[in-house]
């Protein structure tokens, strides 16, 4: 199985290459076309995921849609195309060994050799109405990531503080750490960026150049009030 | 300073390196990463001159702008004891310009198009006219003077217009124009197009300078999303 990138920067779309007996899951709303022969189950996620909680867990908190599709090549090759709700580009990251922690939003597909969980990271997110939540992803092979703008890929050593809306993933060698953005909460209020993550270490970490509750705020705030 | 616009048109951000001693001042909110040791102090944007009542005016704006929609009127502001980088970005999909400032020269930025500025740049808050603000898509400005750099941001592309005459701008489409240019916020024809058009208000431009141009305007965009809510 191999994903195929389309449309960087803007509008990005990928599509998953699948030989005979190959299968990929992705998030239930992702699929754009696919092949006829292709078969599709609807399910909460891979064998050894986690109970019926777990998953429930992670369909709430990690911002990442409960039930996934999984799309699985019969005896010939077929392809499924995927694509995320809002524009910006996506990106392919190899799983080597190294664990990777994705911002719940942020995931898109992976196949069953990758092992999707829930890490919970606390109820700071709750008051700072920004999400908190992490993805983890454990075992070997692609995972397919997308971002809200552009993504940048770093090669961190060292330290670095990330605005947690602009954050899409690091592999885990990096460690985090969550905090006030600024000298305490009032100020960290103000100053419009709430909690910020600081992170340490060594490791592959991407960034997105939009924030999705940046631009949730800006466009909402000028929407005629929800009814009821 | 030295500064670098990447991943424009559609989704830039700007990367400063600052150097001991500088400053950099940003919309609250814009900040996408930065350096640990960087540091961060939040400010009401009343200008660094401003006295007792320049500081309730601004707030009093602030609220008014809670209300309208639109920014806080917070900023931000960087330094660093070593070189350090931030990285900002503006929250809509669209382009950065960089817009250096001396001489006496003055840029009015619509208030949703300021991200950032250094040195000595300052800022007061302009309305333009009573119709903008009842327009909803009112035209509040900030009259940016001094000497230093300054980067707006657009909502779409961004086009620069050096206007010789006269011209005319969907409100909705200003990003910024030079303080040399008249402005005069109006209805493209009478009370009844201002309300039926759908091309609410104009801003008419009068003499010699730029003015950048949008090429997305935020209120359509809300106007097209609204009736998809539900409810």
């Amino acid at each position: 199985m191999h994903f195929e990138i389309k449309y960087n920067p803007a509008h990005s779309l990928a599509i998953a290459h699948l030989a005979p007996g190959e299968s990929v899951r992705a998030e239930a709303t992702a699929m754009v076309s696919m092949s006829r022969s292709l078969e599709v189950e609807t399910n909460t996620g891979p064998k050894g995921g986690g109970g019926f909680f777990k998953k429930l867990k992670r369909g709430v908190l990690g911002g990442e849609s409960f039930f996934q599709n999984v799309y699985r090549a019969t005896s010939v090759p077929a392809h499924v195309s995927l694509a995320p709700k809002l524009c910006g580009s996506m990106v392919v990251h190899e799983m080597a060994g190294e664990d990777l922690m994705i911002q719940g939003s942020s995931y898109v597909a992976a196949p069953d050799s990758v092992l999707i969980d829930t890490q919970f990271q606390g109820f700071k997110g709750f008051f700072s109405g920004e999400s908190l939540f992490f993805l983890k992803a454990t075992g070997r092979g692609p995972v397919l990531l997308n971002a809200f703008g552009a993504i940048e890929t770093i090669e961190l050593d060292g330290e670095m503080i990330v605005d947690t809306g602009h954050l899409v993933a690091f592999t885990s060698g990096i460690e985090y750490e969550i905090k006030k953005a600024g000298a305490g909460w009032i100020q960290s209020f103000l100053s419009g960026e709430g909690l910020v993550l600081k992170l340490r270490g060594r490791g592959k970490l991407y960034i997105q150049s939009r924030n999705p509750n940046e631009f949730g705020k800006a466009v909402g705030a000028l929407l005629p009030a929800r009814q009821g | 300073m030295q500064h670098t616009i990447e991943h424009g048109p559609s989704f830039a951000w700007l990367k400063v390196a600052l150097e001991p001693g500088e400053q950099l001042q940003a919309e609250a909110g814009a900040m996408v990463r930065q350096n640990t040791h960087v540091e961060m102090t939040t400010h009401l944007n009343a200008g660094s001159n401003a006295g007792f009542f320049g500081k309730l005016f601004a707030i009093f704006i602030a609220i008014v702008r809670k209300f309208i929609g639109g920014e806080t009127m917070f900023v931000n502001r960087f330094s660093a004891p070593s070189r350090g980088e931030v990285v900002l970005a503006p929250s809509l999909s669209g382009h950065i310009i960089h817009h250096p400032l001396s001489g006496g020269k003055k840029l009015f930025v619509q208030t949703g198009s300021y991200l950032a500025s250094t040195g000595d740049v300052g800022m007061k808050i302009r309305f333009g006219g009573l119709r903008s603000i009842l327009g909803g898509e009112g035209l509040v400005l900030l009259e940016c003077a001094g000497t230093g750099d300054l980067w707006i941001n657009s909502y779409g592309g961004v086009i620069p217009i050096a206007v010789n005459g006269n011209f005319i701008v969907d409100t909705g489409h200003i990003v910024a124009f030079e303080g040399a240019l008249d402005f005069k916020v109006k209805s493209v024809g009478g009370l009844k197009s201002f309300l039926f058009s759908g091309e609410g208000l104009v801003c008419q431009f009068n003499g010699q300078g730029i003015v950048y141009v949008q090429s997305r305007n935020l209120g359509a965009l809300v106007s097209w999303l609204s009736p998809m809510l539900p409810g």
